[in-house]
């Protein structure tokens, strides 16, 4: 048993080394959790005013204490590193939290296939349902997705396949029409529609969707590309491919992750897009599948519609389809992961050779 | 098993002259690969054997600054004739690199497949052609069991080894090895070598290689290049191997290949 105890030398060996570090960490947030229950002070001022300042100061001290300057430097980057992940988690974890929470008294089986042609703003929560946005919003991004993917990789294909001298110039352009306001998208579209007179359907919401879709895609798929070695497609032009085999048999492939990734952020880009769509769709209380003929409803849209609302059925509506969102999303990242995995995994198992 | 139906071709450089935009790297290259004869370029650093490597199966036009004059002959055909198409001679012209680039995605067997696939010929009967490419480059016990695996799973030496079987499976006239075993531990470098031997029965062989004792080990001739400060390199001596490493004519062959300079 002695061996056992002396593997892992860097282990924190001694008692009052861990009672000190134990206290370090523990003593500044009773105390100020004491302060704001006993002094009755806000929760914002005993974290700021009295947990950070006592916390930075025994973090300091330990450090100091253990290996002066050098310790002091690394106890308050451990320190700091920590307490910030843990602010942003927990400033994460209350948005979905309070999502969750508030959506889920809106949830019922009929809230997810019913539509909305009955409802208002005041009718009571038995009736009616996100059905109509689910579908509209799963088409219009689908639209958006078999428009924005292709063109998206190829314009990353033309990136770093060709020598091309207009590639500056491509690149800066997606460049800035990635950081594109989404509102100014949707107003784009409005404008080509009152010109052309064409009237508000799934269609032209996608439509405003896709030039924000698009550069992210290519920017993305382009970074992947660009990390797949050279000697990959040197070693398939040397074999006698021609280009195109070379680059959609090896290269293709061996950027496959980094192009799911590129369609993921792509799909995150648009899928909870509110004010293109308002201006280019607004809304639909009914189930409508052509998104050539006639508004369709989207989950966005549908929470903007219902927030804005006095009435807490409203709200509720607004929160559950909000919920339904944060699912649809889940849903769609979950299997396109699972889509890229089961794919590489058929080349793993080394039972065909065995016959 | 070793049915090596392949019938080795010469390949001879003639005025073989490089660029890289401005910059010429090599000036007139005169050398002749007889058939079934291995043939090794030695020389220090930037002195452009590997870039005349790329050169003689026109993997070098795919850098978009290059420049070539001369010919490059084949069996008696210029390679860099307009009626030839790059495919073609890439097809009968195979090439090791360096590195070792097994296709990461492609399993063991897919690699070896691969050349075929890429090139658009049909394969006829895989799994005898994956055998006897295996044997031939002498991995096939190594991986006999898991040729499902990825191909990123094999060591460095199996990898590069793999990458030969890669080439071999495409039965081409003539094999270019650009450094095959400068990543590779010694007794991976013996197998190599011993395989280079066994190869040269049915191929003609260039291999580029910065170990005077493997030039020495595999090679029937050895070209040596040189190439002075800021003018472009050249051949200085070739010959066969006995005498450019036992009694070079030119001095300068015999500082290197002697460890006095490189």
């Amino acid at each position: 048993m002695s061996n056992l105890a002396s593997r892992q030398p860097w282990a924190l060996s001694s008692n009052t080394f861990k009672l000190q570090l134990a206290l370090v960490s523990t003593i500044p947030s009773i105390i100020g959790v004491l302060f704001v229950i006993l002094g009755n002070l806000d929760f914002s001022i005993g974290l700021v005013g009295v947990f950070l300042p006592i916390q930075v100061l025994t973090v300091a001290a330990f450090g100091w204490r253990k290996a002066r300057r050098r310790g002091l430097s690394d106890a308050l980057l451990i320190f700091f590193t920590i307490f910030f992940s843990t602010l942003v988690l927990v400033l994460l974890l209350s948005v979905l939290g309070s999502v969750i929470f508030e959506g889920f008294k809106a949830m019922s089986p009929h809230f997810l296939y019913e539509n909305n042609r009955y409802v208002g703003t005041t009718t009571s929560l038995e009736y009616g349902g996100v059905g109509h946005a689910i579908l509209g919003t799963l088409l219009i991004v689908l639209l958006t997705t078999v428009a924005a993917v292709p063109l998206g990789i190829a314009m990353a294909v033309y990136l770093t396949q060709s020598q091309s001298k207009m590639r500056g110039v491509v690149r800066t352009v997606t460049q800035s029409l990635a950081g594109l306001p989404s509102v100014v998208a949707g107003l784009f579209v409005l404008a080509i529609m009152q010109f052309t007179h064409i009237e508000r359907s799934g269609f032209t919401g996608a439509l405003a969707l896709f030039p924000l879709m698009l550069p992210t895609v290519a920017r993305v798929a382009e970074e992947s590309l660009r990390l797949v070695p050279p000697d990959l497609r040197m070693a398939a032009l040397a074999l006698g491919a021609p280009n195109y085999k070379a680059f959609f048999q090896v290269v293709l492939p061996a950027a496959k992750s980094g192009i799911i990734t590129a369609l993921l952020l792509g799909l995150a880009r648009v899928v909870g897009e509110t004010a293109p769509l308002i201006l280019t769709i607004n809304m639909n209380n009914t189930t409508n599948l052509n998104p050539f003929n006639g508004p369709i409803a989207s989950l966005p849209t549908y929470v903007y519609s219902f927030l804005g609302s006095n009435y807490s059925s409203s709200q509720q509506r607004a929160w559950g389809a909000a919920l339904v969102l944060l699912i649809v999303v889940g849903i769609l990242f979950g299997s396109a992961r699972l889509l890229s995995r089961k794919k590489s995994l058929k080349t793993k198992p080394a039972k065909k050779a065995k016959k | 098993m070793m049915n090596a139906t392949s019938t080795a071709s010469t390949l001879s450089a003639e005025n073989v002259s490089v660029w890289f935009g401005e910059r010429q790297v090599l000036q007139d290259v005169n050398l002749v690969f007889p058939a079934n004869q291995v043939t090794a370029l030695i020389g220090p650093s930037g002195c452009g054997k590997s870039t005349f490597l790329r050169t003689l199966n026109r993997m070098h036009e795919l850098i978009p600054s290059a420049g070539l004059a001369g010919r490059v002959l084949l069996d008696g055909q210029d390679i860099y004739d307009p009626s030839m198409d790059a495919v073609d001679v890439r097809i009968k012209i195979g090439m090791v690199f360096q590195k070792p680039n097994p296709f990461p995605t492609m399993s063991i067997k897919e690699n070896i497949l691969s050349g075929l696939k890429l090139s658009g010929r049909k394969i006829t009967d895989a799994d005898e052609l994956v055998e006897t490419s295996l044997r031939r480059a002498s991995i096939w016990n190594e991986v006999k069991d898991r040729l499902g695996d990825q191909a990123l799973s094999l060591s460095g030496g199996q990898q590069q080894r793999l990458c030969i079987a890669r080439s071999l499976a495409m039965n081409p006239e003539v094999l270019l090895m650009d450094e095959p075993c400068s990543a590779l531990d010694p007794g991976s470098t013996r197998r190599i070598e011993e395989t280079i031997q066994e190869l040269s029965a049915s191929m003609t062989i260039v291999i580029v290689t910065h170990n005077m004792q493997q030039a020495q080990r595999v090679s029937d001739q050895t070209a040596f290049f040189l190439a002075d400060e800021n003018t472009p390199g050249g051949v200085v001596e070739f010959g066969s191997t006995e005498n450019v490493f036992n009694q070079p004519i030119d001095p300068r062959t015999n500082d290197y290949v002697n460890g006095h300079f490189g």
